[in-house]
């Protein structure tokens, strides 16, 4: 066992840092936000930490802390200027709110150590600290999917009309998804730097947003456990694939493709429609009321019942 | 100066010949295609594997660019967009696969291409057609630029001509204002779209044969940078006005020139990032667009 883990020490690094950039992605597209914002947050996180650690010599918690609250801030700030926007055009202004960060850092000079990025970011962040934080975040994200307030931003996304109509501050609700998928997309940038030592301007461009992406599509979109579930898959794929040599990428994006049009709840909507059929085979085994095949297939979000709060 | 001015108008006609299919089909059939750069960079990469065998003149890679770019963006369209569409439980959610969709399917050409050149910049060495320059009151200009910047202007023309004059041209421009309507009044959107989709596709493998002459090589990830930037153009002219698209891309070149000469670094791509952001700020429906009145 520790043998393995020695040996896997990056990938399993790798893993906690994914999954924390594709819940990045993933909680605003839960709120009905369709906002790639954390990718540049990741940045402005990562290069704030580098910067810190390496200039001022902070300690990495103080260092992560700062990138985080600059990132949340910018988040607030992107959030009340593309309050207009929604669908595709909010997505593409935040892919150029992404693009804009990597073309900044890239000609930041001496600061940001320009097209070659920053080196040396050193400090005493180990596995067991990106574990700990995924966890409490994991924690706090599923506690958000449930009771009132799951219910709430499960209305915000579903009809916001049907939610402003309900008492919802439909306007706070996109505003808090900004600014939660900023804090976890500067967390991971933070992490992935101490952790890596290194940041460069290509490491957090279009390709982030990619991966991300591909992550969340594949695992699901609905719950935190889709984004583990890509997490997990994308990091550790490369190692698995590399008996198809230069193949792999043509491989990848057969999957993500296939994974797009024919399986849009990702995984995890597979695994929860299995299991709830098998639930409802189950029970029509006792009583007959509900049959097994009453065409309640596909990857709909189970709705709140009953009145809302 | 009036050999930065050239310069801009053939780099303009080459985001034109771009952004035009990317806007016919956005405008009309409301699909924003995000593997049409990818389409773009796998014509000219046929149409280089093609050469590499062949020697044929250029007239002959521009049709081989052009089919093979029809025949992708139709496949794209049977194999990805009408199943998310078909499965899709409203228009936002189905915009919202579409693009990830299309970055999915994107991957795998680029994934070809970089495999068969290990990611190095290919060009059309072995064609027959020799770029020739000509010195004309002390600025330079190459028969590819000429063409190019004649193809564009000439292509766009009639691509306008033919939505504002043609039965099928009002017939698509219909699908843009109201599908459903649009439907009941006997228009086939199946069929349409299809079509707009192989033209795009077709003016995309234009464009990457183009811009691989013009260049002498380009590399397999060319595509996506241009997607961003024939993006801006679309998003500055206004979605669905296709004069905006040609104004766009040639505000957008001179722009990109401007920065380009005056600064150091690597601001150019900033440019085209900031005209996004800036135009879906202060004026999100472009220079010509339709307003578009959304609630929430």
């Amino acid at each position: 066992m520790t043998a393995w883990y020695d040996s896997n020490i990056i990938l399993i690094q790798s893993t906690f840092v994914g999954l924390l950039t594709a819940l990045s992605l993933q909680v605003p597209i839960r709120f009905g936000v369709f906002s790639f914002a954390g990718v540049g947050c990741y940045g402005i996180g990562a290069y704030t930490t580098a910067i810190i650690v390496i200039r001022l010599g902070w300690p990495a918690p103080l260092a992560m802390g700062a990138g985080m609250l600059l990132a949340a801030v910018t988040g607030y700030l992107l959030a009340l200027v593309l309050s207009r926007l929604g669908g595709l055009y909010l997505g593409m202004a935040t892919i150029a709110f992404d693009l804009i960060v990597t073309v900044v850092v890239a000609n930041g000079g001496e600061l940001t150590g320009g097209p070659s990025g920053l080196f040396g970011a050193i400090s005493d962040v180990g596995t067991v600290h990106v574990a700990l934080t995924s966890l409490v975040v994991v924690v706090l994200l599923a506690l958000s999917e449930r009771g009132r307030f799951g219910r709430r931003v499960e209305a915000v996304r579903e009809d916001p009309e049907l939610a402003a109509a309900m008492g919802v501050e439909v306007r706070h609700y996109r505003q808090l998804a900004f600014v939660i998928s900023a804090l976890l997309g500067a967390c991971a940038g933070g992490f992935n730097v101490l952790l890596r030592t290194t940041i460069a301007p290509t490491d957090i461009g279009f390709s982030l947003v990619t991966l991300a992406l591909t992550m969340i599509i594949v695992g699901g979109s609905r719950s935190w456990a889709g984004a583990f579930i890509g997490a997990v898959i994308f990091t550790w794929l490369p190692s698995v694939l590399e008996f198809s040599g230069q193949w792999q990428k043509v491989i990848y994006g057969v999957i993500v493709a296939l994974a797009a049009i024919w399986v849009p709840g990702g995984l995890l909507g597979v695994i929860t429609d299995a299991y709830r059929s098998w639930q409802r085979s189950r029970r029509a085994g006792g009583s007959s009321d509900v049959g097994p095949g009453d065409g309640d297939r596909g990857t709909v979000s189970p709705r709140a019942e009953g009145t809302p709060a | 100066m009036l050999q930065d001015l050239i310069n801009a108008l053939s780099l303009g006609s080459i985001y034109l010949l771009f952004a035009l299919g990317m806007s016919l089909v956005w405008g009309t059939i409301g699909i924003l295609n995000f593997a049409h750069g990818a389409i773009f960079m796998f014509a000219a990469f046929a149409s280089y594997v093609i050469v590499e065998q062949v020697r044929l003149p250029m007239l002959a890679l521009i049709v081989i660019g052009a089919l093979v770019g029809a025949a992708l963006s139709v496949a794209v369209q049977v194999l990805a967009f009408q199943p998310i569409l078909q499965r899709a439980k409203d228009l936002r959610s189905g915009e919202m696969q579409i693009l990830i969709g299309g970055i999915g399917v994107a991957a795998i050409p680029l994934a070809v291409a970089e495999e068969e050149t290990g990611s190095n910049p290919f060009g059309f060495s072995a064609s027959s057609y020799a770029t020739k320059t000509y010195a004309l009151l002390g600025f330079r200009i190459t028969n590819t630029q000429i063409l190019v910047v004649a193809a564009a202007l000439l292509i766009a023309v009639a691509v306008i001509a033919w939505l504002r004059m043609s039965r099928s041209g009002l017939a698509l421009r219909s699908l843009g204002v109201d599908p459903e309507t649009a439907s009941l009044m006997g228009v086939n959107r199946r069929v349409l779209g299809l079509g707009s989709m192989a033209v795009a596709g077709a003016l995309a493998g234009f464009a990457g044969v183009m811009l691989t002459y013009h260049l002498g090589a380009i590399t397999p990830d060319s595509g996506d940078t241009l997607l961003i930037k024939a993006f801006a153009a679309v998003i500055l002219g206004g979605v669905g006005s296709m004069a905006g698209v040609v104004v766009g891309s040639y505000v957008l070149a001179l722009a990109e020139t401007i920065v380009l000469t005056q600064t150091s670094g690597l601001w150019v791509d900033a440019v085209s990032f900031g005209v996004i952001f800036a135009v879906l700020l202060f004026k999100s429906e472009g220079l010509f667009g339709r307003k578009e009145v959304r609630r929430t």
